[in-house]
């Protein structure tokens, strides 16, 4: 598919989005959307750093958090809501900045439990710092609309799936992707791994923070330690890897597939649904081990194939002939 | 520019016009909403008025009850649905409720959803059973639950009823769709003190306070109220310790409460906390002369606990030594499928369904403001006794003390007489 195709296929489908979001008002369909969207974007973050870059870091969700946290506490403050997520993200970037540093030293599995280590850190030390709930005021609750919240969490995953693609694209994308195959080797030529490591870092980091304050504007009520649990980070990579790790579209139907399977499965299996869950995710990545999205390209492949093969025996391409039939 | 950057600024401001036509078109959709619904009700009163027929009645009266029946508060959780359902049954045995707009007497269907002790599962349960046609919403168990939900209510204004929450910050956020018939944090302060001054004469109270804090919000508010009512009636703080709920080791918090020689411990631990702290006070050697520890101890698991847990005293909201209309039969039922005496917050989960039936009767409808308001003018008799609500949806109501003996749960404070009452054990240890 050429850029130019792809780029319209992306715009149409945003705008479908919107289109959306202005045109119905079932609450339900709304919900599920931005939790589609939020999933989406933090589990696209995490991508970043180990999809393009192959860091696997369990410490994903204190970003995720940090961004909720900041940006709350700022928009809750009177401040618009803008510069309360411009402000959580030059924090967050200047925390990552400063913890990826010692982090990315650490290699394969010793960062991955160096930054679970972080993340659990975190996360408790936010429930002793903020235990009182967060909750919006009395008057905003009995005014809330979906819209708003709506925009805002298409916005961000529209963003974070963008500098995904750009990275994807550009030289300093190659370069985090030449680290993921092969560190030495790509040293070797020239690329600082640890460079790469910190950029792929701090814009994850980034990224999720921006995730964190779509969920911060959605939520109406929340204890401030729940962003900052280790389960998002459980429940990004699951995404990203049911999808296609490493690829654009792979966490966006992941996380699809986890928001829309989970409410299914809470309405009709409420007692099993974490252990229907788990069964899936583990079926689905043993059978496909590159997610949704390397089923696709087989089954891409295989119709292609078929059509080849059928069209070097006949001569033409299936549906050809009923096409001609019909004419 | 490029043609690929020209599209990416095309998307970004169709995505800003998307939005804001958006937000013009729900403030559109809103209104039409509401008129709709105008038109609806302008309908139904005119078609009322013409025809004098009521409208059509559903099959049942829904109450949403979301409570913790898995997780930390399982135990407690498992009280309310008790509550709830012998209320349910009681009513529906007599026939059910009668809804004057459909001037038809309905049966209470109980819609029960497991949080699984989890605030942020609360919140996304109740946006589920807001789409199930619902009156009212009955809350669950544990303060952090009801924080969760009372907001959800209230974004979705419908009534939210709840006990087992002490949490007095929540009905400082101005909420108009949150009742509780509970004692909260100030009542359970002062009561304390107020019972041990009234039962143990001048000279043998223990007046060296030790608390025992957890980092959530409720502990944040008594454990400061108990501070602060401490000197009021004429008792010293000497140990004030936080430690995270969830956390496995207190020998630390135990060893430095038994060097400033602790007389009376309070705490208010959340499950299973107030079973670790306990167990390992025992282990250590020490417990003190009296302590407190709010509802941790009002499971029946506290008996295995043996001597270290006798003595152990409870505010949990009731008790059915109380003695009002409706609590024989309550625990005549409890006796029969427990095997024991009602649990306290049995009695509180059961009034809230009186409550709402209450309401529904004099509202004649199940609009939710209506319902809402009804709710607020309450007057009435309940198995947790004489009920009325303040501005702020909390309830005066009288904060029982219990106490472990034995094994049983006894009435200490107030003084009553009769079966399930006694003296207060003192010096526990």
């Amino acid at each position: 598919m050429s850029r130019w195709v792809s780029t319209m296929v992306w715009l149409l489908v945003l705008v479908a989005f919107a289109a959306l979001g202005s045109i119905t008002d079932d609450e339900r369909l709304m919900t599920l959307a931005i939790q589609t969207f939020i999933f989406a974007a933090l589990a696209s973050s995490w991508n970043v750093l180990g999809g393009f870059a192959g860091q696997v870091s369990l410490g994903h969700a204190a970003f995720f958090g940090l961004g909720a946290l900041i940006t709350r506490e700022l928009w809750l403050g009177e401040m618009a809501l803008p510069l309360a997520i411009v402000i959580a993200l030059a924090v967050t970037a200047a925390v990552a900045a400063a913890v990826g540093l010692p982090m990315l030293r650490f290699r394969g599995i010793y960062f991955s439990v160096g930054t679970l280590a972080l993340g659990v850190a975190v996360w408790i030390t936010a429930g002793n710092v903020w235990p009182g709930i967060s909750s919006l005021p009395a008057d905003a609750l009995r005014e809330y609309e979906f819209t708003g919240p709506y925009y805002v969490a298409l916005g961000v995953v529209a963003v974070v799936v963008a500098v995904s693609m750009w990275l994807k694209r550009s030289k300093l994308g190659l370069g985090m992707m030449a680290v993921r195959e092969d560190e030495e080797a790509a040293s070797a030529t020239g690329v600082s791994a640890l460079a790469y490591k910190m950029i792929a870092f701090v814009i994850s980091a980034v990224l999720a923070a921006l995730a964190g304050a779509a969920f911060a504007f959605f939520s109406v009520s929340y204890y401030p330690q729940f962003p900052f649990s280790v389960v998002w980070t459980f429940e990004a990579i699951t995404i990203v890897f049911v999808g296609g790790v490493g690829t654009i579209v792979g966490p966006l139907v992941g996380s699809v597939f986890f928001v829309v399977g989970r409410d299914m499965l809470s309405s009709t299996f409420p007692e099993i649904q974490v252990l229907t869950f788990g069964v899936l995710f583990i079926v689905v990545v043993l059978l496909l081990p590159g997610g949704f999205v390397e089923a696709g390209q087989r089954l891409f492949k295989l119709v292609s194939r078929g059509g080849a093969d059928q069209k070097a025996k006949t001569g033409i391409r299936p549906g050809e002939r009923e096409g001609k039939e019909k004419t | 520019m490029t043609r690929h950057k020209l599209w990416v600024l095309l998307a970004v401001i169709a995505l800003i016009i998307a939005a804001c036509g958006g937000n013009e078109d729900t403030s559109d959709t809103t209104g039409a909403a509401t008129s709709t619904t105008e038109g609806v009700t302008e309908t139904t009163e005119g078609a009322t008025a013409t025809t004098g027929a009521p409208m059509e009645a559903p099959e049942a009266v829904y109450f949403g009850a979301v409570v913790p029946q898995t997780g930390a508060f399982a135990g407690g959780g498992a009280q309310v649905v008790r509550g709830y359902t012998y209320a349910v049954d009681a009513i529906n045995e007599a026939g059910g409720v009668y809804v004057e707009e459909f001037d038809a007497t309905l049966p209470i269907e109980l819609i029960l959803r497991d949080d699984e002790s989890d605030p942020n599962k609360t919140t996304s349960v109740m946006e589920e059973l807001a789409g199930e046609n619902i009156a009212v919403y009955l809350g669950g168990f544990g303060s952090p639950v009801h924080a969760a939900g009372t907001a959800v209510a209230e974004k979705n204004q419908i009534p939210y009823l709840g006990v087992a929450t002490a949490l007095q910050a929540l009905h400082e956020q101005g909420y108009q769709y949150y009742f509780s018939p509970f004692p909260k944090s100030p009542d359970i302060a002062v009561s304390v003190y107020e019972m041990l001054n009234g039962l143990l004469p001048e000279g043998e109270r223990p007046l060296r306070v030790g608390i025992f804090q957890e980092t959530t919000d409720w502990g944040e508010e008594l454990g400061a109220l108990w501070v602060e009512e401490a000197a009021n009636h004429g008792y010293e703080v000497v140990l004030h310790e936080k430690y995270a709920p969830g956390s496995e080791d207190f020998t630390d918090i135990i060893l430095a409460a038994q060097a400033a020689d602790v007389e009376a411990l309070f705490s208010l631990p959340t499950p299973p906390d107030g079973f670790n702290i306990y167990k390992q006070m025992g282990e250590l050697g020490w417990k003190p002369p009296f302590s407190l520890v709010v509802r941790a101890a009002d499971v029946p698991t506290w008996n295995d606990l043996g001597d270290a847990g006798d003595g152990a005293m409870l505010s949990a909201g009731w008790h059915w030594a109380l003695g009002f209309e409706g609590i024989d039969a309550i625990n005549e039922r409890h006796i029969a499928e427990e095997g024991r005496p009602a649990d306290p917050i049995v009695g509180g989960s059961y009034a809230l369904v009186q409550i709402v039936v209450d309401a529904i009767g004099r509202a004649g409808t199940l609009d939710h403001q209506a319902l809402r308001d009804a709710i607020a003018a309450t007057d009435m008799d309940t198995v947790v006794g004489p009920i009325t609500f303040r501005e702020d949806g909390t309830a005066p109501i009288e904060n029982p003390l219990m106490q472990r003996q034995a094994g049983s749960v006894v009435l200490v404070w107030p003084v009553v007489e009769g079966e399930g009452a006694g003296d207060i054990l003192y010096p526990a240890n």
